[in-house]
């Protein structure tokens, strides 16, 4: 028999106030194959510590049950504490007497026998445990970056300059995301390309990072260390090795469409680069516009392209990779106007969103930086920005508050009233949010010193008045009803997760929240990781944020990833569901209850197996398996049974 | 087609054109549609306590009368009536204890009924199962515009119409959820398809003053007259809407407008059915325009349609 030892904590007074701990320790001590008991004030202190590993080498201990706080938070020290003597971790048990006992009950003298049962069942399942190490996995240190917005961007450089490769997957023909379409960036007003830009140069250098631009993650298999992945490289009828972005293909080029980093305001060619400064700088033909492919109408790029690197025959490619872990950094994008019916349901060209705004302000927009609304191009001499557009709505649009709107909207005024000294900007808003460094200071500069006009309520409705547009609002400082003749009208729009990654959430198995953003392990503690374990989050994807804050968390993320590469192996509980293949009928049930795909069917054997890698040791499949074939590591049917024995009093 | 229909109080008195005119055209594109037995009053508007069921008995009898009757659909006319059922019936659905009490108030009633040796629906509980359907709304999913468009004779195509919506038929939007209640197109569908011009305007969701007409006419005059003469800067010969009391609003009242607002002209204003009976070839002397403040008759005689 095992010989066992039992350390009840006090807790201070958070168990000994209801728990009689000296009685606990007395009558477990007469307890079959207990040969030592004690108690102590703080167990988890260094000598709490100490005491234990002494006893465990006085007395010869086999498993040792610590009856005290939570596993979830002491387990690890106490396992530790019994490895470094010689006790292996997984004979090391903790019988929670806190939660689960001392904080929900006030009658010591019941706590007290709940606490001796609730220790007697652990000393019978600690009895059958096994002892058990960690299995270790070989990985893979090369990470998967989705998403090459500046968060993924950040993630990919910080991973790649600690000598890891990394592979960066950006569905847009550029690298850059929204913040390449920001004009200058709140509070400092730095320009958004000119701190950017040497950051994509950077990426499109990197020895050690992989672009693949233009494409799309189309699957994931595999496990934390060692993902299979599947991308998806979208033609883009241009060789990449040949073309020198020389430009001569747009001279000819019959076909003009809306520019979409211009968000429609300026235009393009159908065989294009976004912007001057894209990375890669290649030319992408889009098919939808190019009248050269299906069919053949059309060749004048390919005639004048003088490397050659037109290709209208170009395929779509699937490349497959390894990788240990992923960064997941899709970003976001704004709810579309369209939603906003009382906001002119999307279909007026002056009331325009945040995004439009920038490529106004920008001096490489489509109107160099020169105010001009879109609908005729007359400067704007009276403009509207309604914050909380959708946002903060939870009857009808988005519940949350979008975060960055209140600094990009003050920005806006700002820099409206710079280009357009004798303009007047409004601005409504619910209250004005501020928390970052600076911004403050500068919402009081916009609102004090600039001529803003700050108007404290929501607008109701805004629609074409003759040759202006009519803003319907409320002052809620002054309980008037607000109509305003505008000539333009800038929306913030509530930001929503980018389109497409609900579907590529779902592919990859990631949790997300209501909303659709990424959720994270632990709201405060692990910000960066997702609950799956190996994947990552980086910036607006898991919801809202500025640019310091993205570049923040992606840096986090990147440092998660390079701790784990820098260990030499993977580790993974041992604490797996196993089967007993003499057992199992191979009638599959237990495939359909693990949620972690770690179920394979064995055609040869006709039996089911358990990949310990993938698996997590839920359980699941252990109370679905109707042969009792499968079995989860040291908490067997077996132990189960003899700790209900033991809390019925059998 | 064979509907139950509920006409309501106003359409039995001060709007009967209303009435006339839907049933006439009913007829013609081959819906029956079968004024229910022993209909009471709604209510008038929908009762804004949580707690008192009592208000919401009258309307919740109508409605298991209807089933009583085996049938599940209720077509209206009035914006009223469709507010007040149509949220009646939905509580009635969702709300368990409401649906119980209202059943075991009228249990007593249905015995003293059956006492009185009529039609008795004893045991039976009403859950909420008929469909309430506005009068636009049937012809929208029941019938498909495009059979009103199939039997338009005589396309309205010269008319400039401005719909105008009110409250009653949208709101609250979850409830009654007929259409966006920021962006509503079954007017404009509804013109389209009798090939009118759809003037569209940015006070087509606004509020005519309802009754404040009676306590402060001044506002709700105020509010008329803004949504007529919107509606007229936007290019339109006329206004249509389905509300009785938008239409007292809006077209019987716009006999004081003149001494008001100096220089103010009238505008005609149509029941939608007044114009859907022109659009099927009904005779236009029998489309009520008599009881119009602002007479229709010129307009529609310079477009041809009389
Ligand atoms: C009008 C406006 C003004 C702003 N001004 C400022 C400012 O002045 N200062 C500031 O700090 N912040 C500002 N912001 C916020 C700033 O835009 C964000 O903080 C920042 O862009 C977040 O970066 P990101 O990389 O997380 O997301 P994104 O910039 O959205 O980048 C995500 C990238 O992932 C790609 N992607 C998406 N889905 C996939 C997929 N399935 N596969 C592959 N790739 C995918 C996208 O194409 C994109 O390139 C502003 C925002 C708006 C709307």
């Amino acid at each position: 028999m095992k010989r066992i030892g039992v350390f009840v904590c006090g807790c201070g007074i958070n168990i000994a106030k209801t728990v009689d701990v000296k009685k606990v320790v007395e009558e477990i001590g007469h307890y079959p194959g207990v040969v030592y008991a004690t108690d102590y004030q703080y167990m988890c202190s260094d000598p709490g510590q100490k005491m234990i590993q002494e006893a465990i080498e006085r007395e010869h201990l086999d498993g040792i049950i610590v009856a005290a706080c939570s596993p979830t938070l002491h387990e690890f020290t106490f396992r530790r504490a019994s490895e470094a003597v010689g006790l292996n971790p997984y004979q090391c048990e903790i019988a929670n007497i806190r939660e689960q006992c001392s904080w929900v009950h006030q009658d010591k003298e019941i706590a007290t026998a709940k606490a001796i049962k609730i220790t007697k069942s652990i000393i019978e399942k600690e009895r059958l445990n096994d002892s058990l190490s960690p299995i270790s996995v070989f990985m893979t240190r090369r990470a998967l970056v989705i998403g090459g917005g500046i968060a993924g961007i950040q993630a990919a450089l910080d991973i790649a300059d600690s000598g890891y490769e990394v592979i960066l997957v950006e569905k847009e023909p550029s690298i850059g995301g929204h913040m390449a379409q920001l004009s200058e960036t709140f509070p400092t007003l730095d320009c958004s390309q000119c701190i950017l830009t040497p950051k994509m140069v950077e990426i499109s250098h990197h020895p050690k990072i992989k672009l693949l631009a233009y494409s799309e993650v189309v699957n994931v298999g595999g496990y934390v260390g060692n993902f299979n992945v599947k991308i998806l490289k979208k033609p883009r009828y241009v060789k990449e090795d040949l073309c020198n972005n020389c430009g001569e293909c747009f001279k000819v080029c019959p076909v003009v469409v809306p520019n979409e980093f211009e968000r429609g305001l300026g235009s393009r060619y159908a065989i294009y680069i976004p912007f001057p400064q894209a990375v890669p700088s290649i030319c992408t033909i889009d098919a939808d516009a190019c009248l050269g492919l299906f069919p053949l109408a059309c060749n004048k790029c390919k005639e004048v392209c003088e490397p050659n690197a037109v290709d209208y025959d170009m395929k779509p490619e699937i490349i497959e990779e390894t990788v240990g872990a992923i960064v997941v950094a899709t970003g976001y994008d704004l709810l579309p106007s369209e939603e906003l019916k009382e906001y002119g349901n999307g279909r007026n060209p002056d009331i325009i969103d945040g995004l439009h705004f920038e490529r106004l302000l920008s001096a490489s927009g489509p109107t160099q930086g020169v105010i001009r609304r879109p609908s005729d191009g007359k400067v704007p001499k009276e403009v509207v920005f309604v914050q909380c557009a959708g946002s903060r709505d939870p009857e009808k649009h988005l519940p949350y508050c979008s975060k960055f709107c209140c600094m990009y909207t003050a920005k806006h005024a700002l820099l409206y009233k710079h280009r357009v000294p004798d303009g007047q900007p409004y601005i409504f808003y619910i209250d004005v949010r501020t928390a970052g460094k600076g911004y403050e200071e500068f919402y009081h500069r916009v609102s004090e010193q600039e001529g803003v006009v700050y108007l404290r309520g929501k607008v109701s409705k805004i629609f074409q008045d003759g040759d202006g547009l009519m803003v319907w609002g409320v002052d809620t400082l002054t309980g008037k009803k607000v109509e305003i003749t505008a000539d333009m009208v800038v929306l913030a729009t509530g930001a929503v997760p980018a389109e497409g990654s609900k579907k590529l959430f779902a592919n990859l198995k990631l949790a997300c929240d209501e909303n659709g953003f990424l959720s994270e392990a632990h709201p405060k503690l692990r910000p960066v990781e997702s609950l799956t374990p190996g994947f990552f989050l980086a910036g607006a994807a898991q919801g809202p944020r500025d640019i310091p804050e993205t570049v923040a968390q992606a840096g986090g993320a990147a440092s998660k990833v390079i701790g784990m590469f820098s260990q030499e192996m993977l580790l993974h509980d041992p604490i797996v569901a196993v089967v007993d293949e003499n057992l199992c009928s191979g009638c599959k049930i237990c495939i359909s209850a693990c949620p972690y795909d770690a179920r394979e069917f064995d055609e040869e054997k006709n039996i089911v197996r358990v990949n310990e890698l993938l698996c997590e040791g839920c359980g699941a499949c252990v109370a679905a398996c109707p042969s009792g074939a499968t079995q989860q590591q040291n908490i067997t049917d077996d132990q189960i049974r003899e700790m209900v024995k033991v809390v019925l009093g059998e | 087609m064979k509907l139950p229909y509920y006409p309501g109080c106003t359409l039995k008195d001060r709007t009967s054109q209303l009435e006339t005119t839907a049933l006439a055209c009913a007829e013609k594109l081959d819906v029956q549609l079968e004024e229910m037995p022993n209909w009471t009053c709604c209510g008038g508007v929908y009762p804004v306590s949580e707690t008192k069921i009592v208000n919401l008995v009258a309307p919740f009898r109508i409605l298991k009368e209807v089933q009583e009757a085996g049938d599940d659909k209720l077509v209206t006319i009035c914006d009223f009536c469709y507010n007040v059922l149509k949220r009646t019936n939905l509580i009635i659905r969702e709300d368990s204890v409401k649906r119980t009490r209202l059943n075991l108030f009228l249990s007593d009633d249905d015995r003293r009924w059956a006492a009185s040796g009529r039609r008795v629906g004893e045991g039976q509980e009403y859950d909420g199962g008929v469909k309430v359907l506005h009068y636009l709304e049937m012809l929208r999913d029941e019938l498909g515009f495009e059979a009103v468009a199939a039997a338009v004779s005589k396309p309205l195509e010269d008319l400039k119409i401005a719909p105008y919506y009110g409250c009653n038929l949208l709101r609250p939007p979850l409830e009654m959820d007929l259409d966006d209640p920021e962006d509503p197109r079954i007017m404009e569908d509804f013109l389209g398809s009798m090939g009118a011009q759809v003037v569209e305007f940015p006070y087509r969701i606004e509020c005519c003053g309802s009754f404040l007409s009676l306590s402060s006419p001044q506002i709700a005059r105020r509010l008329c007259h803004t949504i007529l003469e919107s509606a007229r800067k936007n290019g339109a010969d006329a206004i249509m809407l389905s509300c009785p009391m938008c239409f007292y609003n809006l077209e019987q009242k716009q006999s004081e407008f003149a001494r008001h607002f100096p220089g103010f002209r009238p505008m005609p204003v149509f029941f939608f059915s007044q114009l859907l009976a022109l659009a099927l070839g009904l005779d236009p002397a029998s489309l009520g325009f008599e009881r119009n403040f602002a007479d229709p008759v010129p307009l529609l005689k310079e477009k041809h349609l009389v």
